[in-house]
Formats: structure tokens, C-alpha cells, sequence
């Protein structure tokens, strides 16, 4: 034991994993107070004000939403009551949803945590994925808000018989078993009308998200070949 | 950067060969050690040693492939090739600290 | 059961332990098949135990026959390490049927109640809905309780008794593993509040303090099975640790890539989970190292007789270090940059990376230590692989490798169909899931997870038997 060398004592490795260990933690901790603040909801007055958001306030169901590609960003982005054409959202044009648009911040918060709620209480993610996490059994729900299947040029609106896509999610939602798109159907898990309708806002709520571009090309690239 | 790191998209040819360069980086990259450490233990023949720089080789090609096919910034590049050069020395470190730790405690 | 060899009351919990996760095993791969089956034929169970259900079965009873096997493990490990019984055995049998009991309870209620009107009820007492720990939040109290009682078990024990390397990097890691479930326990309307503490739960534990429990499990199995050198053993260890938390803890950042979470995530995400495989490939070399110079000192004393104390364990661990370095290196590895994560991020490229990493890193160690346990039950002194312990492990292995490679291909059609050219919208998904290469591979990931259920068939059987066979030395 008389040559004994620093790299070889097991002291000195001991200390190595702790203060790795420790470090990475901090550094860990140190981020996750810069990202909290930068996810927190934001409120009805931002969206006013035409403060961007990551995760916008729940009465961003009063606006129109849109996912397109930002030069600024160099991937796609949220757009909230129109593109400002500067890569900002114009935070100006409103959407009706189930008719209304002047959701107050309660019944907006309300609805969105009765989706959110049902989201779990359904178990939604051990067949489809949300923000890409989940089960890969369904499609993927981040902008399901936006899918084509559900707007004007797609099938659904005339499946459900209804004449708005918020409707018709929320039948598809109550009666998945009685329009089968696929030969993988959708069970009926017994969603009653409220809960179809805070399904349908957290669903739009989701697609307000800044996730960085994910998904890719979102709904722009039917039929197209080679990715272009 | 930030910029940098999505664009220009990826060509849908090139998605296969990410995939498997990517995965022959870790294989290459693993057999390199691997042989390093078997002929070090004996449990390989000395000649085999030659492979193991061969396989380190490799791993250094694959990363090139799958580099520029994802289109990685000069940045990355200089940091893919001080990781390269850092993973050559490493299995010789690691045998030295093994060794010595072993011959400590025989004594 | 003749506990003829057991002398401490440790290593008799311990064989619960084992015998619970072992069963709990069995349900996993049933209720994978049920999956599996779905994929291939969706009507089969629909609206009686449909995917979503079959799938929740599979991920939790994955989690908790690995907890259980863990639980048992230290419970096996403790007594050899700190050469004292374990402190306060009589509560960790007890907490043990309380586990046990309330799984049981959690499984029924997924069957049967499965979902829940949208309210905290539902949360409380059926299903949190929150993929892996889906557990409602009465049984997340639960585990909780017999988490910090497991916990007490250990540091009392490690405090009385002799404080091994082994002993003190559990204790860390014990600790960690138990408190970070905590992140898991709590509801929020904001979705990506909700992932952002999500991920500290299954990244924190799936890669960064289960890996280090298996590197702590691995130490004590080279010590047991090849006589390694302690001191040798335990320095690696101490070294797999920096490098294992160095580069898991914020190689976290490859799960906030899309979650709402900020850019700057990318560079740390693809920096440091690039970093995560060479501890992988580290531990690897390490068995390699151990085994070659024990081996070698033998063969010096002119002996030609093998060092592996425990064949079939010794396989299963050679299994390990070999399984978490393809399954959890490579198959993580291959779409962990954002460039590339962009694409596969929720494809059947993650499902393929799940099944080889969990079998790979965890399953392979964990029935290894079945065989430690079934060795010492039956005081047998050398041990050696039957035939069926020889089949069970080309099956399970060969099994799960099939899996992987079908799920694979599969996840490259999603990627190169649904999301490089269709943008993953509703009509671009059931494209990916129609095309034929999609569907054959989902035939082929049914017939590998039959050959993998068959293999644990085998497993089981032999587990059952082996002690009793007369090849082995005693």
C-alpha cells in the first residue's frame, strides 16, 4: 500500500460521485426554476395585452389558433388571434366555441380543469400520446385541435352531423363506438356532454402550447412526397 | 445555433442512414473498448489490438456520416471531435486505474 | 417451502419478494400479448379490456414486479454486506403484505372499474391517468408508507452493520428513488406543469437511479458469483455513479425537447444524454475486466476449472451489461438528438427503445438475482445451467430482441410516413399504421412475444426445479 495513487483511491471517487452527483442536481434545480416560470399559465390580461405565453391562459378558447412556421423560430409555432406577420401572434381575431366567444376567465379555467381531469380520468394516454408522450395505439393529440379531419374540408363535421368542429369532437368524444374511423376504434368510455365539452377546450388549450415545432409539418403535407 | 439546429430539415432518404450510422456509433464505439480491455486481460491474443484502433476508426467515421447528414453546426463539429479524440484516451485511462488498483491489492 | 438453508430472516422476506415479482412478471407478459393481439386484430377485447386498459396492466406491473425484485434484492444483499440480520425485519414483512395486498387491489380496480367520471374521485380511487403511475392516489400514499419503511429497513441496517461501498451507494440511491416518487403525486390543469414533474419520476428513476441500483446490484454479484476483488469492484462503482448521475440527471433534458418547456433544453438535452451510453459501455467493460482476471488468476494456479459460482445468474447478468448497453445505449442513442427526436418522438421507435432498455437493463438483473436467491435457498455451492434454464434464456432474449427489431421497422414507417410526410395529423397517423410493413411487423412483435412468454414459462418452471436437481455442487 505505499505507492498508493490518487487515481486509484477509493476515497477520492467517492467524493468524485458525490459532488458530480450534487452539481448536476443543482444545475438540475437551477433550470427547473427558470423553466417553471417560463411554463406557468398566463391569464386573460396577457392575452389581451398581446403577451406571448408558452402555455397561454384557458381563455384562449375565445381565439382563433394556428400552427405555422415562424422564419424568426426556424420551426412552427402557435399563432394566437392571427399571425402578426412579424413571427408574433396578433392575439386579435376570435373563434366561436360552442358558440361563444367571450368565455369569462372562470368558466374558461373551469372547463379546461374539468378536461384536463377527464383526460386522466379516461386514461387518454395509454392509447394516444399528448406533447408526444403516451401510448402510440391512437393518433397523436397535441394539435388535434387543428387536425384537417375535423375543420370544414374534412369527414368528421358530416360523420357526427354536426356544423362546427367543437361539436363534432364532442359527439365523437360521447359516441366514439358509433363512427369508426379505422378498423382500431376508439371504446365508449362513458364521456357525458360537460365532460366532451372540457375535453374538447383542453384539447384546443393543447394546441395553444408552444412545443418548438413538434409536430413537423403539421396537416401542410398531404399527398406530398419526399418531405417537401 | 438554436436556428441551426433544425434547419435545413432532414431529407427523407437520409433518415436510414442516421439510423444506422448512429447505431454503429455506439456498436463501433463499443467493440473498440471491448477489445481494448479483452486483449489487456488476455483474454484475447495481442494482434487482436489492431482491431480495436480499427473499430475506434470506425466509430469516428460513423459519427462523420451521421453528422453531416444531420447537418450539425461548427460548433458541434469541433466538440464531436475533441468527444473522438477524449474516447481513443479513455479505455487506455481506465485500464491504467484498474491495473493499479489491482496491483495495490495483491500485494 | 423447507427454508432448511436460510438462516436469516432477510433472505427468507426476500425470497417473497422474488416470488411475488416473479408472478406479477407473468401478469406483464399476459397482458402484453393482450396488446399485442390488439394491434394485430382490434376487435379482440374491445370494450371488455380494451388496449388502454391491456396497456396500463403492462407498464405497471412492469414497475412493480422491477420494485418488488428490487425490494428483494437489497433485502438478499443486506445481510452478506453488513454480516448482521437486517434491522427491524418484523415491520418489512409486514409492510411486505400491506405492498402486496394493495397492488393486488389497484390491478382489480384497473380490471374491472377501469375509468372514471372527470372528477378527483376517479384520481383518488381509480385511476390517475398518468402513463406508468396510473396508480390512484390512495395506493401512491401507500407505496409511499412502505417505501419509507423499506428505506428505514436499510439505513438502520447499514448504520449498525458493516457500511460496505455497496451498502452506502444503495442507501444514496434508496433514498432518491423513494423521494422522487413524490413528483408524481399531484394534479395540475397546466399540461406541461404536469410532464415537466412527470418526467422527474420515470427519467429520474428509469435512468439515472435504477441504472445506479443495477450498477450497486452488479458490484455485489461479481463479489458473490467470481470472487472480484472488493476494492476493485467498489471503486467502479463509485465511478459508474459520477458517470451515471453526471450525464442522467440532465439528460433529463431529452424528455422537455416538445413539451412547452424552453429551447435551450435541446443543447442540454442532446448534450448530455449523447453522454448517458458510456457509463453503459463502462459497466459492460467492467464484467468483462472482472471476469478475465479472475479467471486468468485461476488458470495461473494451473486450474482449469471455471470462476462462476452461479452459471445461470452469471448468464443473466453477462445478459445485463451486454442488454442495457444495446437497449438502453444504442436504441436510446439512435433517436436522442433533437434533429432526429423531432421526428420519432412518440413513434414505435420509443415502444421498441422501451421493451430492449427495460429487458436489457433491468429484467436480465433482476432474474439473475431469482437464481442467486434460489442458489442460497437450496445451499447449493456451485451451480450450474440446466437445460430448461438454457432455453428459457434463448427464448426471453431472443423474444424480446425480435420485438425490438419488428417494433423498429415498424416505427420507421411512422416516421418516414406519418411525420417527414404527412406532418402526424389524424389521416397521416392511420396512413403510417395501415402500410404493409407497418402491419407485418406488428404480426412478428405478436409471434416474438409469444416465443418471450413461452421463454418465461420455461423460467418459471426452472426457478421452481433447479433447486432441486442433482447437477449442481453442494
Amino acid at each position: 500500500m505505499a505507492n498508493k495513487s490518487v487515481w486509484s483511491d477509493n476515497r477520492f471517487w467517492q467524493r468524485t460521485a458525490a459532488w458530480v452527483t450534487g452539481f448536476a442536481s443543482i444545475l438540475l434545480i437551477w433550470l427547473t426554476f427558470d423553466t417553471s416560470a417560463q411554463i406557468s399559465m398566463g391569464n386573460d390580461a396577457d392575452l389581451k395585452n398581446g403577451v406571448t405565453k408558452r402555455v397561454p391562459g384557458p381563455t384562449v378558447i375565445n381565439y382563433k389558433i394556428s400552427y405555422e412556421m415562424s422564419t424568426k423560430r426556424g420551426h412552427e409555432v402557435p399563432y394566437i388571434g392571427g399571425n402578426d406577420g412579424k413571427g408574433g401572434s396578433l392575439f386579435k381575431e376570435k373563434e366561436k366555441f360552442f358558440g361563444r366567444d367571450d368565455y369569462s376567465e372562470k368558466e374558461a379555467a373551469d372547463l379546461l380543469h374539468l378536461g384536463k381531469l377527464g383526460s386522466q380520468a379516461k386514461n387518454c394516454m395509454d392509447c394516444h400520446t399528448l406533447m408526444g408522450n403516451g401510448a402510440y395505439y391512437a393518433p397523436d393529440l397535441t394539435k388535434a385541435w387543428l387536425d384537417p379531419a375535423w375543420g370544414p374540408e374534412g369527414s368528421m363535421q358530416a360523420v357526427t352531423g354536426k356544423s362546427t368542429k367543437e361539436e363534432a369532437m364532442a359527439e365523437f368524444l360521447q359516441h366514439p363506438n358509433l363512427y369508426p374511423t379505422h378498423a382500431r376504434m376508439m371504446p365508449n368510455l362513458g364521456i357525458t356532454a360537460q365532460e366532451a365539452k372540457g375535453l374538447v377546450a383542453f384539447l384546443k388549450h393543447l394546441s395553444s402550447i408552444d412545443t418548438n415545432g413538434f409536430p413537423r409539418n403539421f396537416g401542410k403535407m398531404q399527398g406530398a412526397l419526399n418531405g417537401k | 445555433m438554436i436556428e441551426s439546429m433544425m434547419r435545413p430539415e432532414i431529407a427523407l432518404g437520409d433518415f436510414l442512414p442516421i439510423f444506422i450510422s448512429s447505431a454503429f456509433v455506439l456498436v463501433f464505439g463499443s467493440l473498440y473498448v471491448g477489445v481494448y480491455t479483452a486483449v489487456k486481460v488476455k483474454m484475447l491474443k495481442n494482434w487482436v489490438m489492431l482491431f480495436a484502433y480499427l473499430f475506434w476508426f470506425l466509430t469516428c467515421y460513423m459519427l462523420y456520416i451521421m453528422g453531416s447528414l444531420m447537418h450539425v453546426g461548427e460548433f458541434t463539429v469541433k466538440v464531436l471531435v475533441i468527444a473522438m479524440i477524449g474516447y481513443l484516451m479513455l479505455p487506455h485511462a481506465i485500464y491504467y486505474i484498474q491495473h493499479q488498483v489491482h496491483e495495490e491489492n495483491e500485494q | 417451502m423447507a427454508n432448511n438453508y436460510l438462516k436469516s430472516e432477510s433472505k427468507q422476506l426476500a425470497t417473497w419478494y422474488f416470488t411475488f415479482a416473479a408472478i406479477i412478471f407473468g401478469a406483464q407478459l399476459v397482458f402484453g400479448l393482450v396488446a399485442a393481439i390488439q394491434f394485430v386484430m382490434p376487435s379482440f377485447l374491445y370494450q371488455i379490456l380494451d388496449f388502454s386498459i391491456a396497456r396500463i396492466l403492462h407498464i405497471n406491473a412492469l414497475v412493480v414486479w422491477m420494485v418488488f425484485a428490487m425490494f428483494g434484492s437489497v433485502y438478499w444483499l443486506l445481510p452478506d454486506e453488513t454480516e448482521i440480520e437486517t434491522v427491524g425485519i418484523k415491520i418489512g414483512k409486514l409492510l411486505f403484505w400491506v405492498f402486496a395486498a394493495a397492488i393486488v387491489v389497484v390491478v382489480l380496480v384497473f380490471l374491472f372499474i377501469q375509468v372514471g367520471p372527470a372528477d378527483q374521485t376517479t384520481i383518488w380511487f381509480i385511476t390517475e391517468g398518468r402513463e406508468y403511475i396510473e396508480a390512484p392516489r390512495w395506493a401512491d400514499i401507500g407505496i409511499v408508507v412502505v417505501a419509507l419503511g423499506f428505506v428505514a429497513n436499510l439505513f438502520l441496517t447499514g448504520i449498525k452493520g458493516k457500511q460496505t461501498g455497496i451498502v452506502t451507494v444503495l442507501m444514496a440511491d434508496m433514498i432518491a428513488f423513494s423521494g422522487l416518487y413524490l413528483a408524481g403525486m399531484f394534479f395540475t390543469d397546466n399540461i406541461s406543469v404536469d410532464q415537466y414533474w412527470w418526467w422527474w419520476v420515470i427519467h429520474l428513476w428509469v435512468e439515472a437511479t435504477w441504472e445506479v441500483f443495477v450498477g450497486a446490484i452488479a458490484a455485489y454479484g461479481l463479489i458473490k458469483m467470481l470472487g472480484a476483488h472488493r476494492q476493485v469492484v467498489e471503486m467502479w462503482l463509485w465511478i459508474e455513479v459520477s458517470m451515471l448521475f453526471g450525464s442522467g440527471i440532465l439528460g433529463m433534458g431529452h424528455h422537455y425537447f416538445w413539451i412547452g418547456t424552453p429551447e435551450y433544453w435541446w443543447e442540454i438535452g442532446a448534450l448530455f444524454s449523447a453522454l448517458e451510453p458510456l457509463p453503459l459501455v463502462a459497466m459492460f467493460v467492467h464484467v468483462l475486466y472482472d471476469w478475465g482476471k479472475t479467471q486468468g488468476a485461476q488458470e495461473a494456479h494451473h486450474e482449469k476449472v471455471s470462476v462462476i459460482k452461479n452459471r445461470p445468474a452469471f448468464t443473466w447478468f453477462v445478459l445485463n451489461a451486454f442488454g442495457n448497453f444495446l437497449g438502453a445505449g444504442v436504441w436510446g442513442f439512435f433517436h436522442t438528438l433533437p434533429q432526429i427526436n423531432l421526428y420519432t418522438h412518440g413513434t414505435q421507435f420509443t415502444a421498441a427503445h422501451g421493451h430492449l432498455a427495460f429487458f436489457g437493463a433491468y429484467a436480465t438483473i433482476l432474474i439473475g438475482m431469482f437464481y442467486l436467491a434460489v442458489q442460497g435457498k437450496n445451499g447449493i455451492k456451485v451451480m450450474k445451467s440446466t437445460k430448461l434454464s438454457i432455453w428459457s434464456t434463448s427464448m426471453i432474449t431472443g423474444g424480446v430482441m425480435g420485438m425490438t427489431v419488428a417494433l423498429t421497422i415498424a416505427g420507421y414507417v411512422q416516421v418516414i410516413v406519418e411525420r417527414a410526410q404527412m406532418g402526424a395529423t389524424w389521416s397521416g397517423y392511420f396512413d403510417s399504421q395501415s402500410g404493409a410493413w407497418f402491419t407485418q411487423a406488428m404480426d412478428w412483435r405478436l409471434l416474438m412475444g409469444v416465443i418471450t412468454f413461452l421463454g418465461f414459462v420455461l423460467l418459471a418452471t426452472d426457478l421452481l426445479r433447479t433447486g432441486k436437481s442433482a447437477i449442481h455442487e453442494r
